[in-house]
């Protein structure tokens, strides 16, 4: 009898073909910037209306795609034509190249985000983070193996294994079962009482801030390095993949080692623009800044993907939730271009413009723990809102007249803590309870002075833990 | 509460002269007055923010209000007695007296609390403040309707949970 495929390494393998495709082409890739430097034609307009078009897919997707089955014929037809539309780049520049450009990175970003169905329906929540370091990785593997070929024997040979990723991505993913395992379906079947907006939007801008790192490091450390094009295409990522792998069997779920690993990063991240401007320009300078400075990029990634694969438990559209996330992915590294080349086309010395990005990477990492916080938090209070409405009336009420604070509440408080566990904002509080907003909100405090808890997150945190305590 | 609202918009008017002279003269060139105008733009904006604040509390007691009276006495913690004839209206976050706008159980448990209600007849008497610094408030509440002193009385209890003492009905 035939062993059945594997779901979950069937989706990984094949997404990871797709996003090698992506990676060493359509996304600032090797293959791209080889082909077009074989023309010698000006490389940003083309490279920014794929990131821009990418953008675009990504956000939209989840807007269209509302089913498993839908996202599998979408796939379907969007590898077909993204087949053909990369045949332009065989020849030579002309207004396709801007066209195919343009679908290319709408459909790849329609495909990525697709990606959140199965990423949710094929892997339990508590092992996405594997899911997703293991795409990284493949991923990551077959683009050093066609930008070595890219830069050291042909472009267009590098094209073509882009294109073979492609098609080999697009086969296997025709495999995929589109029917949900029954790990997902309670997932699937319970409405979720708060929304992940708030959530959803902490972790963008968490991204964001991070992926700017990447972008002025496309622009201030590569083309420093450009001369080490050998050692340059096959080392890059190798230091990414490492940590990659490092952190997928490093358990995350305890908050500590999350921050531990973030401030590792961040100091990985400033080491390297330091040692970046102290260091010179020789291939064991390039060794110690990339290691440095993609390990940090791996742990960065694999932090907010972990999150992100997490949040897909808490809707029903994951196309949507993983597209978004991913777009400020997107939107972080196009920030970063265009301060990069802000930065590098004011005519500054080297060490100045070092200084400056360095300033910059500064600013935005001090940024990351007071946002890392809020989003733990936010995330910790939503899957306690949600696991709170599954709850029987017995247990509800236990943890709502629970005794350790440092002042009983009052009837009235009571009620208005009864309603912020329901999710509501203090708009519908107000309207529920026939009271001003502002009224709302002095009861709010007065909650939060109890517990001794500043936000409605770290309240919702502490309600769960002294109710798991006793 | 009305004449709360019109100090607040009177300071805001101060805010917006000081800040248009200072203005004024940054154009012309008189650093001195600049000076002088930014020191005073800085007072009145901390005058307008506490003004701003007072206006806020006295807001949550208006839209919070369970009574309103013609006159009430205030005794202080060191016993000095203080008769006043304006309105004043008694909510479950505290008082306004005329300008004069006392909260509780605004802030938390630091905050000023509410810590005894007695009624009868005639009075109203609330208690409020910390350990040390107690205030007694005393008001003719002119109320014939015992369902409606119940009425009051469980407000009370529901929003601050403070158990009114009603005696003489």
């Amino acid at each position: 009898m035939k062993k059945p495929i594997n779901p979950r390494l069937l989706s990984v393998v094949s997404f990871s073909f797709v996003f090698a495709y992506l990676l060493s082409f359509l996304f600032e890739g090797q293959v791209l910037y080889s082909i077009i430097d074989v023309y010698g034609v000006n490389a940003h307009p083309y490279i920014l209306s794929a990131i821009i078009a990418h953008l675009a897919g990504l956000l939209t997707c989840g807007f269209f795609i509302k089913s498993q089955q839908a996202a599998k014929h979408t796939v379907a037809v969007g590898m077909l034509i993204c087949i053909l539309a990369t045949i332009p780049f065989f020849f030579a520049p002309s207004i396709l190249w801007m066209l195919a450009l343009i679908v290319l990175g709408f459909l790849a970003g329609w495909t990525v985000a697709i990606w959140g169905y199965s990423l949710k329906a094929f892997t339990l929540k508590n092992e996405r983070i594997k899911s997703c370091a293991d795409v990284l990785i493949y991923s990551n593997i077959i683009m050093i193996v066609v930008n070595v070929v890219a830069m050291n024997a042909s472009p267009m040979i590098g094209l073509l294994l882009a294109m073979l990723c492609l098609v080999i991505g697009s086969v296997l993913s025709l495999q995929l079962p589109v029917d949900v395992n029954e790990v997902t379906l309670t997932e699937m079947n319970h409405k979720p009482v708060s929304d992940l907006k708030k959530p959803l939007l902490v972790l963008c801008l968490f991204v964001v801030i991070i992926t700017i790192n990447s972008g002025l490091m496309y622009q201030v450390i590569n083309p420093a390095f450009e001369h080490l094009t050998g050692l340059v295409s096959w080392f890059w990522a190798l230091p990414y993949i490492i940590a990659l792998a490092f952190m997928r069997n490093f358990p995350l779920h305890n908050k500590m080692h999350r921050s531990l690993f973030l401030y590792i990063g961040m100091g990985m991240i400033i080491a390297a623009f330091i040692t970046f401007m102290l260091l010179g320009r020789e291939a064991i300078d390039y060794l110690v800044v990339d290691t440095l400075m993609l390990g940090a990029c791996g742990i960065f990634d694999l932090f907010w993907w972990s999150i992100l694969g997490e949040m897909l438990s808490y809707t029903k559209n994951p196309a949507k939730v993983f597209g978004i996330g991913l777009s400020a992915n997107v939107l972080g590294v196009l920030l970063g271009d265009v301060l990069g080349v802000i930065i590098t086309s004011i005519h500054l010395s080297k060490a100045e413009v070092a200084v400056m990005a360095l300033t910059v990477v500064c600013i935005t990492l001090v940024m990351l723990p007071p946002l890392n916080k809020q989003l733990l938090l936010l995330l910790k209070s939503h899957v306690y809102l949600n696991s709170f409405d599954l709850m029987d009336k017995d247990r509800q009420e236990g943890i709502l007249n629970q005794s350790q604070m440092k002042d009983p509440l009052t009837e009235r408080e009571q009620e208005v803590l009864q309603v912020i566990l329901s999710g509501k904002s203090n708009k519908e509080i107000a309207a529920m309870l026939f009271i001003t907003e502002s009224t709302v909100k002095t009861h709010v405090r007065n909650i939060f002075s109890k517990y001794d808890v500043s936000s409605r997150a770290e309240l919702i945190t502490t309600l769960l833990k002294n109710h798991t305590d006793s | 509460m009305e004449s709360i609202r019109r100090r607040r918009l009177i300071f805001v008017w101060i805010f917006i002269v000081c800040i248009l002279f200072t203005l004024l003269f940054v154009v012309i060139q008189k650093t001195k007055m600049m000076v002088v105008c930014v020191l005073l733009s800085i007072i009145s904006f901390v005058l307008l923010y506490q003004q701003n604040r007072l206006y806020s509390t006295a807001k949550l007691i208006y839209d919070n209000r369970i009574l309103t009276v013609p006159s009430s006495i205030v005794t202080t913690h060191n016993s000095t007695e203080k008769r006043m004839t304006e309105e004043t209206i008694v909510s479950t976050f505290g008082l306004i007296l005329g300008n004069k706008v006392y909260k509780w159980g605004c802030d938390g448990i630091r905050g000023v609390r509410l810590n005894n209600v007695q009624m009868d007849h005639e009075h109203i008497r609330l208690i409020f403040g910390a350990e040390n610094k107690k205030f007694h408030v005393e008001l003719l509440h002119s109320l014939s309707d015992k369902q409606k002193v119940a009425e009051i009385a469980e407000k009370i209890r529901h929003e601050t949970g403070v158990q009114t003492q009603i005696t003489d009905w």
